[in-house]
């Protein structure tokens, strides 16, 4: 068996989506893999949602986009709706549960609501909820697994708001498994080296969110 | 000034860099470019590497300019290329053109976006037509549909080589998925691979007194009579067909026992290459063409797979421009062909799993 994995991870601009994209891929090269990443560009970047894809594999990999993701990621509401199509049965679906609130409701209750139906608040360019909205964001119950890692929450409340992106990163790389720790320890050296030379304090508190997130998925996944 | 890539090395970067190292790996001496996303950073990374290694840049005001410039460039002996994509590689044309007509070796990348017009400055396979027919004149052209990153390299290389060989313009045609995305290739000095650089030789600015220590440079672009232009046109034709069999490049996989060939070329050929792969495990007989000189067309190669089988699928991110070549390679075989066209988008291996799989067998293999 072959070893590969694709992910895909959405978010706003500025949450650092295409970062923790290019330090996957980055790691995955320093492994000897293959590895492929291709951020979404073009006009609907500015002020949009960034959506960046990364496979990496044993060998050549076929097109750098795909249709469902064994690792899929959502940082904001309204990317929740933008990656959907790519979470399929056999998909980890990731999301900051400190930015998205996602009920668990059961299509029952639903009724005839589907995914393809954009609720009338999801059209609101929300980048978070305000409390107490209630939100019917549905995460498809065909995921193989659902996982909310309070990113936003850990960064702010522990560590610094400046490396929520690498909690995010942590549970991307935990949740994925095609990695060692070391390799994207080196990747972020390569990646922030020079802000880490400025600030040796942020490389204590990048390997520290990287911990937090590795964490949070390895917890959720024996619970499951 | 430092010296190029001198030792092998395995690098991880975007298609747009690989393209400005392999500019250097094949000794150009300049760029002439103008701004089009998404090959803006080929012209970025040349003008950070350049001054490091003694080489040159210009930008242009337009990119009929950046053409007719990179045209100046070659006649004054200096190894010259550009880069463009959509709106711009239109602009190309008519420079290019001019290099048809007056033998001139100039080398073009080009990173395929969405058209007509400005469209998207994502994605596409929708300048084939373009690169390799466009302009008033007769196709006269090498053109390399690269897959890989380490295809963007070697192809890089190749066409500065075949450019000044053949006297034929030359081009790189990437797409934007590949100019964007990052994977990751090994890099070399050819020289050191045993690839011997063909030297520029200079056209306009020889030293000595024309018609006294040496002939005139008589350069012709304009004719005043048809049958001159034909006396010259038609040698150049007859060069284009045989030197054609030593360009002609193509790749193919599993086509020996294939009941069905999807045809395709460029990016897409990986995911049909996934495609080949999947549904061989499942017992289904695929095989894969991908073309990888567009222009000239490995017609023999293509001919001698659709004998035996004459079943086709072909799988291209525009309305039929890869299929037209292939139906005029393939002309007078009895074929079945089936086509997957998804212009100004990508396409991946599941998608092309799906309509095959959405087929009745004979609906694509015909008896």
């Amino acid at each position: 068996m072959n070893k590969s994995v694709k992910i895909a991870i959405a978010g706003e601009g500025g949450q650092g989506v295409q970062s923790i994209a290019d330090i996957i891929a980055e790691a995955g090269n320093e492994e000897g893999l293959e590895a492929l990443y291709i951020p979404n560009f073009g006009i609907e970047q500015r002020g949009g949602v960034s959506v960046a894809y990364v496979q990496i594999a044993e060998k050549l990999i076929g097109s750098p986009k795909f249709e469902k993701g064994d690792v899929v990621v959502a940082l904001s509401k309204r990317a929740v709706d933008r990656i959907i199509p790519y979470v399929g049965s056999n998909t980890i679906f990731v999301y900051d549960n400190s930015l998205i609130y996602i009920p668990e409701v059961s299509d029952e209750v639903v009724g005839l609501q589907s995914y393809e139906t954009v609720a009338p608040e999801a059209q609101t360019n929300g980048f978070s909820l305000k409390e107490g909205e209630h939100n019917h964001y549905l995460i498809p119950h065909y995921a193989d697994k659902v996982i909310g890692v309070p990113a936003t929450d850990i960064a702010k409340k522990e560590l610094h708001p400046r490396v929520f992106n690498i909690v995010i990163l942590g549970a991307v790389i935990e949740a994925a498994g095609i990695l060692s720790q070391e390799s994207v320890k080196n990747a972020m050296e390569n990646n922030l080296g020079s802000k880490f030379e400025k600030n040796p304090q942020l490389r204590q508190l990048n390997i520290d969110a990287l911990q937090k997130g590795i964490q949070k998925i390895k917890e959720a996944l024996v619970r499951s | 000034m430092e010296k190029p890539i001198q030792e092998e090395k395995r690098v991880f970067m975007t298609g747009n860099e690989v393209v400005a190292w392999g500019a250097l790996a094949a000794q150009a001496d300049i760029m002439y470019g103008y701004p089009i996303t998404p090959q803006n950073e080929i012209m970025h990374y040349w003008t950070r590497l350049a001054p490091k290694y003694g080489k040159s840049f210009l930008q242009t005001e337009d990119e009929l300019s950046a053409g007719f410039a990179t045209i100046g460039g070659v006649l004054a002996g200096k190894r010259s290329f550009s880069a463009t994509a959509g709106p711009g590689n239109t602009l190309f044309q008519e420079p290019i053109s001019m290099a048809e007509m007056m033998r001139i070796p100039m080398v073009v990348a080009i990173q395929q976006r969405g058209g007509p017009s400005t469209a998207t400055v994502i994605y596409s396979q929708q300048e084939v037509n373009m690169t390799t027919y466009g302009g008033n004149g007769e196709g006269l052209r090498i053109v390399y549909s690269t897959a890989t990153h380490q295809e963007l390299f070697d192809y890089t290389i190749k066409a500065f080589n075949n450019a000044w060989k053949y006297r034929f313009p030359a081009f790189i045609l990437g797409d934007g998925y590949q100019a964007k995305m990052r994977e990751p290739l090994i890099m070399y000095n050819p020289e050191e691979k045993g690839i011997e650089m063909v030297k520029p030789d200079v056209s306009l600015g020889k030293e000595g007194v024309p018609g006294k220590d040496r002939d005139p440079v008589y350069l012709r672009n304009a004719y005043s009579m048809e049958e001159e232009l034909f006396e010259v046109l038609m040698p150049m034709i007859e060069e284009y067909n045989k030197v054609s069999p030593e360009i002609e490049e193509h790749f193919s996989l599993g086509c020996e026992d294939a009941d069905l060939i999807i045809v395709s070329h460029g990016i897409v050929s990986r995911a049909a290459m996934a495609a080949e792969e999947e549904l061989r495990k499942e017992g289904i007989k695929v095989g894969l063409f991908r073309p990888i000189t567009l222009r000239p067309f490995p017609e023999g190669a293509i001919r001698e797979i659709c004998k035996s089988t004459p079943n086709i699928l072909i799988v291209e991110s525009a309305n039929g421009q890869l299929a037209r070549l292939v139906k005029e390679a393939l002309f007078g075989l009895p074929i079945n062909m089936q086509a997957i066209f998804k212009p100004g988008v990508g396409i991946t291996s599941e998608e092309i799993i799906k309509f095959i799989k959405s087929k009745k067998t004979e609906e694509i293999i015909a008896k």
